[in-house]
């Protein structure tokens, strides 16, 4: 138990020191990359002493350790100031985003993990037929061809095409209501049936993958002949092998997450999907350095917060796996 | 299979073979396999069209095209003298297409060189120095995998100026991680096989070991990445391009499509849309089936999802 209790600390400060990085990092470029964001707030009109005293104001003229010290317990403490344009603190407007965000990212991964699970299984357990190499090479075509530009097409299809669906956002303009309401509407699944299968058409390759390779270990093993001499049906089998080939998938399931998280801009952009990763691209194109930077460090951090989830689950699920 | 074998074990073991002669013997294990085949050629195809392109293409990237009664072309459907349309600000779509393969090229290959030397070189070090060396480089890869890198390189370019070297050198710090992981992980293995213990015997240097006797046989790896990184690095880059961080001087793919999505060209000009989306797919998918094919001619089990 003491192996896995040091590995855990090893990871949760490992974690710490990556995210100290991140942080550092992104003090450092705001810092000492050639654009000013407080150039955004003053055009000719404003004096250089103006300038001068309004920076004094915003803490800008401190020394830079103070500025550093003082930006990473902002952090620390989820401080992110107030948005250059609109009147909300950045805290409130990224945590809508973020579970806006999480809302269109759930039922995809969902979806990939349950199909990829099963197509996956089916494909390693039927090793060799037209059913795997159909399988194994559609996913891996759909997911090395550009997110947005399957994206487009979708949408030039289904909602200018055929006008089935909507063409983007996540509900339809004017039906302000309140979360609740809004998460069961049918509006609001409309909206979110194409980004859905965008998104699952890319996740299910792991699942797929991941689950065949694992079966085709699991599928050797003499446990399996143990059931096949008990007289199992080939259903209960499969079930049986797939469960212990399931244990991989766990781990992967927090990478993907993390994952996706990357990926997500660019779907959110197709669809206009209010989202974290949108917010990063708007809030930057507004120079609005506050949102873009506050939505950054959420990024990164559910990042590595589901890389560490992975690590521990891989410490706890498997007892073969030892830490010296 | 048994012929794929072969070749690694040729390269592997005898550096006697040139340089040229192990490509083409790649490339024809490559060829053998249906999908490695349909991928060379298409590169091929990007190639040859890359080249052609000044002389192919009827208009520079940004031009733009007149109709006979001297007002601008915007948005004409595709004709005979321009064959894919124009865009709404009348420039030849066919054109920018041509123009388009030069830079996925240009990005791709920088993107895979760069990245595959600063990979190749983490990894081989960490890996056969270990200790502090290691710990430093293995810390810094772990920083490079926990950045979320589009949004990262959103924020860097926008506080800068966008250009298109800048966006190579930010695919570059960031895809030398897998490589480095990757080679480090064979370097543990290969440095504790006999044939190194009798070079350290006989004197030889530690470098000399690294990049002699080690370095040869991690090349394979190497070059599976740099082929990864072909196709990711272009695909990067578009997908900057497309997000509005491009280098608006340079007309790439993703450029086209930015430009294209924000005209809501999806709605009416379908010439506009699906050829730059076509081409990068296509090319984004050929680069990975060579990558595919050449993966399990070296590495049957390695797979990375």
């Amino acid at each position: 138990m003491t192996g896995l209790r040091k590995y855990i600390a090893v990871r949760i400060l490992l974690t710490v020191f990556v995210v100290f990085c991140i942080v550092t990092i992104m003090f450092a470029l705001i810092k000492f990359m050639p654009g000013d964001p407080t150039s955004v707030f003053f055009d000719s009109n404003y004096s250089q002493e103006m300038i001068q005293q309004q920076k004094k104001l915003w803490g800008l003229t401190d020394p830079i350790m103070v500025q550093y010290l003082r930006y990473l317990k902002n952090m620390a403490t989820f401080d992110f100031g107030n948005s250059f344009f609109q009147i909300q603190p950045v805290r409130q407007i990224v945590f809508v985003k973020l579970r806006n965000t999480i809302m269109m990212m759930l039922p995809a991964l969902i979806l990939s993990c349950v199909l990829g699970t099963l197509l996956g299984a089916v494909a390693g357990w039927r090793r060799g037929s037209t059913f795997e190499s159909v399988t194994i090479s559609t996913s891996l075509f759909l997911r090395s061809a550009p997110p947005f530009f399957v994206g487009i097409l979708v949408l030039m299809i289904f909602c200018y095409k055929l006008r089935w669906l909507p063409s983007g956002g996540m509900t339809a303009p004017g039906s302000a209501m309140g979360f609740w309401s809004t998460l069961f509407s049918i509006d609001f699944l409309q909206h979110l049936i194409l980004p859905t299968l965008v998104l699952t058409s890319r996740e299910i390759t792991g699942p797929t993958m991941l689950l065949r390779t694992s079966m085709l270990e699991v599928k050797g093993s003499e446990f399996l002949d143990i059931l096949r001499a008990k007289g199992l049906s080939e259903f209960h089998i499969i079930r049986h092998a797939t469960r212990n080939a399931l244990i991989p998938l766990v781990t992967y399931i927090a990478v993907m997450t993390g994952l996706t998280f990357q990926g997500q801009v660019l779907l959110e952009i197709v669809f206009a999907w209010p989202g974290i990763g949108r917010e990063i691209v708007t809030a930057l194109n507004d120079l609005d350095y506050p949102v873009a930077q506050a939505s950054f460090y959420l990024m990164a951090l559910a990042i590595l917060m589901m890389n560490f989830i992975a690590d521990l689950v891989y410490g706890f699920i498997d007892p073969r796996v030892t830490y010296d | 299979m048994k012929t794929a074998d072969e070749a690694v074990k040729r390269f592997s073991s005898s550096r006697k073979r040139s340089f040229v002669n192990w490509a083409l013997q790649s490339i024809r294990v490559i060829f053998k396999d249906s999908l490695g085949a349909t991928g060379l050629i298409l590169v091929a195809f990007f190639i040859l069209m890359a080249l052609l392109a000044p002389v192919v293409a009827p208009h520079g990237p940004f031009d733009v095209v007149y109709k006979p009664d001297k007002t601008v072309a915007r948005l004409v459907p595709p004709n005979l003298t321009n064959l894919l349309g124009t865009t709404n600000q009348g420039m030849d779509v066919f054109s920018q297409l041509l123009h388009g393969s030069r830079i996925a090229l240009l990005v791709g290959i920088l993107s895979a060189i760069g990245s595959a030397l600063i990979g190749t070189a983490v990894g081989l070090f960490s890996g056969y120095y270990g200790g502090w060396v290691d710990q430093l480089l293995m810390r810094l890869t772990d920083i490079a995998f926990g950045i979320p890198f589009l949004p990262f390189a959103m924020l860097a370019i926008s506080l800068s100026r966008p250009s298109l070297y800048l966006v190579i050198l930010l695919i570059v710090l960031f895809l030398w991680r897998t490589t480095a992981r990757v080679i480090r992980s064979q370097v543990l293995t290969l440095k504790e096989r006999p044939f190194i213990w009798a070079a350290r015997a006989a004197g030889v240097s530690h470098l000399r070991i690294l990049f002699i006797h080690i370095g040869p046989n991690v090349l394979p790896f190497s070059f599976l990445y740099m082929a990864i990184g072909i196709s990711y690095g272009v695909m990067t880059e578009a997908s900057l391009s497309f997000l509005g961080f491009g280098d608006p001087h340079v007309m790439s793919w993703g450029q086209m499509l930015n430009f294209s999505f924000n005209a809501g060209a999806m709605r009416n000009a379908w010439w506009w849309v699906l050829p730059p989306g076509l081409c990068l797919s296509l090319f984004v998918t050929s680069a990975f089936m060579i990558t595919r094919a050449y993966e399990e001619m070296i590495n049957p089990r390695l797979r990375e999802f």
